[in-house]
């Protein structure tokens, strides 16, 4: 008895029965809202209402702008344009930095490259530099 | 006494469903969890290197580097242990990069596809070849980050890119009756000079918008009874918890790449056309000799396949595939098919093409 009612209180969803309809009807507004979306009406409803928002903002932005930016001065503090000026020029700094970074890493594979002091070909002028004077003695005998 | 408690077990269901409602909808997921350094930065972009986790004799010389798109994370390519691209190109033996663009601030917004791809993706490629020890590499561009890898490609060929992957790429734009951004974005309806004057960048919020309104009974309706439908499956909520929490954490647009997107490509298809110019250079598709793979994803309604498919027939490449993949533009890299249909495929053909010459 108790399994029984456990069971049925389980597989108890109110949903369930209304689910199917759900999703049929989902799929049915899904297709309506897409045509809605891809339609010039659309395109045009939406393209005016943010036109309208920005134009109507705008004095108000600029106002905002404005006060902020003389509260700014009056407080010694810095303003966006000169903070954005600032990591304009840090990221300037960064790109000096790069290029060195990829000079030092040439000049790094360039010497690994480069074969170690005593096994390097010696010209012959530099050959007698190396031989010193003893060498240079042997060659006058 | 069992009765009651019989009675009662759907009020507890009920009461530990809405419990994890609320954990799923008011926190975030734990994710990009792969292993991984920071190798180089510049400004916000920032070149990971991921930790390998196969030995460097048995790893494909050629390393891979991963670019996204600008306006969304990237951590999409590694979303959740076991259910993560780069994760899985990491245990399939690749020297794996990625490049993380980071959020724009005022300070960048007149960031152009000309910054990113000569000055950005160059010094990071340099860092990567340095790092790998290599002069060849590979490129794999998903979305925005398939147009920054095909211009890339387009004007650095010689730099000594071997593969580039093209993932969901909206490189075609003249068919505007099937693209209902390039409807949205139409000069007469929309003025990306009023929109960038005043916010600077595109904020994020108005791209998520853009993007969810493309389906909107499925975006805002149809995504929460999924979840609701599937509380009690722990699985589902995990993949809906992660996925939430990437759709929800949008970046915005730098404002010169986003008027070069409206302007340039969606108004005027230049990049097809063969009239994009970066940087006083033409950019030509057909300078790509690289092998290239394009993916296309069928049930796309973001980048549907006719802005996909024409470059295939403009690029150099003699190796050239085009593979379509049933599911949507994010599912078919991060869907519940993605490791079963894309992901092996992409290892597939990329692993053929990564060994030393």
């Amino acid at each position: 008895m108790a399994e029984e009612t456990k069971n049925r209180a389980q597989s108890f969803d109110p949903m369930e029965p209304l689910r199917g309809v759900r999703d049929a009807y989902m799929d049915v507004w899904a297709k309506s809202m897409v045509d809605m979306v891809n339609s010039e009406a659309y395109a045009q409803a939406t393209g005016t209402m943010l036109d309208t928002y920005l134009t109507v903002s705008a004095p108000f932005r600029e106002a905002v702008e404005k006060a902020m930016l003389k509260t700014l001065e009056q407080l010694a503090m810095p303003s966006r344009a000169d903070i954005t000026s600032l990591a304009e020029r840090m990221t300037h700094i960064e790109l000096r930095l790069d290029d060195l970074d990829a000079k030092l890493d040439e000049f790094q594979k360039n010497a690994s490259k480069a074969p170690p002091p005593s096994a390097a070909p010696r010209t012959v002028s530099t050959a007698k530099k190396a031989a010193g004077p003893k060498q240079a003695k042997r060659g006058r005998k | 006494m069992t009765e009651i408690s019989a009675v009662l077990d759907p009020y507890t269901q009920a009461a530990n469903r809405l419990k994890t409602l609320s954990k799923v909808m008011t926190t975030k997921a734990a994710i990009a969890q792969t292993p991984k350094q920071l190798v180089w930065t510049l400004n916000k972009a920032k070149l990971y290197r991921y930790t390998p986790v196969v030995p460097k004799e048995k790893r494909h010389p050629i390393p891979l580097l991963l670019v996204f798109a600008l306006m969304n994370r990237p951590y999409i390519l590694d979303l959740r242990p076991g259910h993560s691209f780069v994760e899985f190109m990491v245990q399939q033996g690749y020297d794996l990069y990625l490049l993380d663009w980071g959020a724009p601030g005022p300070e960048d917004k007149n960031l152009k596809f000309d910054d990113y791809t000569l000055d950005y993706m160059p010094r990071a490629i340099r860092k990567l070849k340095a790092i790998a020890g290599s002069q060849e590499f590979s490129l794999l561009g998903w979305c925005i980050g398939a147009i920054l890898t095909t211009i890339y490609a387009a004007l650095r060929g010689n730099d000594g890119l071997r593969n580039l992957i093209l993932l969901t790429a909206p490189l075609d734009f003249s068919n505007k009756q099937g693209l209902t951004f390039a409807k949205w974005t139409e000069e007469r309806y929309f003025d990306v000079d009023k929109v960038l004057s005043a916010f600077g960048n595109m904020p994020g919020e108005m791209i998520d918008y853009g993007a969810k309104a493309l389906k909107p009974v499925e975006n805002y309706v149809g995504n929460y009874l999924k979840l609701w439908d599937n509380l009690d499956d722990p699985r589902v909520v995990e993949a809906w918890h992660a996925m939430n929490t990437w759709v929800t954490d949008n970046v915005p647009l730098a404002g010169g790449a986003f008027r070069q997107l409206i302007v340039d490509l969606y108004r005027n298809d230049k990049l097809m056309r063969g009239e994009l110019v970066i940087r006083n250079a033409r950019v030509e598709v057909s300078n790509i000799r690289a092998n290239l793979l394009t993916v296309i994803a069928e049930g796309d309604h973001i980048t549907p396949a006719c802005q996909s498919e024409p470059i295939m027939a403009k690029v150099s490449s003699k190796d050239k595939e085009l593979l379509r993949v049933a599911g949507g533009h994010i599912g078919i890299m991060a869907g519940s098919g993605a490791a079963k249909l894309t992901w092996p495929h992409i290892n597939h053909w990329l692993a053929a093409r990564s060994d030393a010459q």
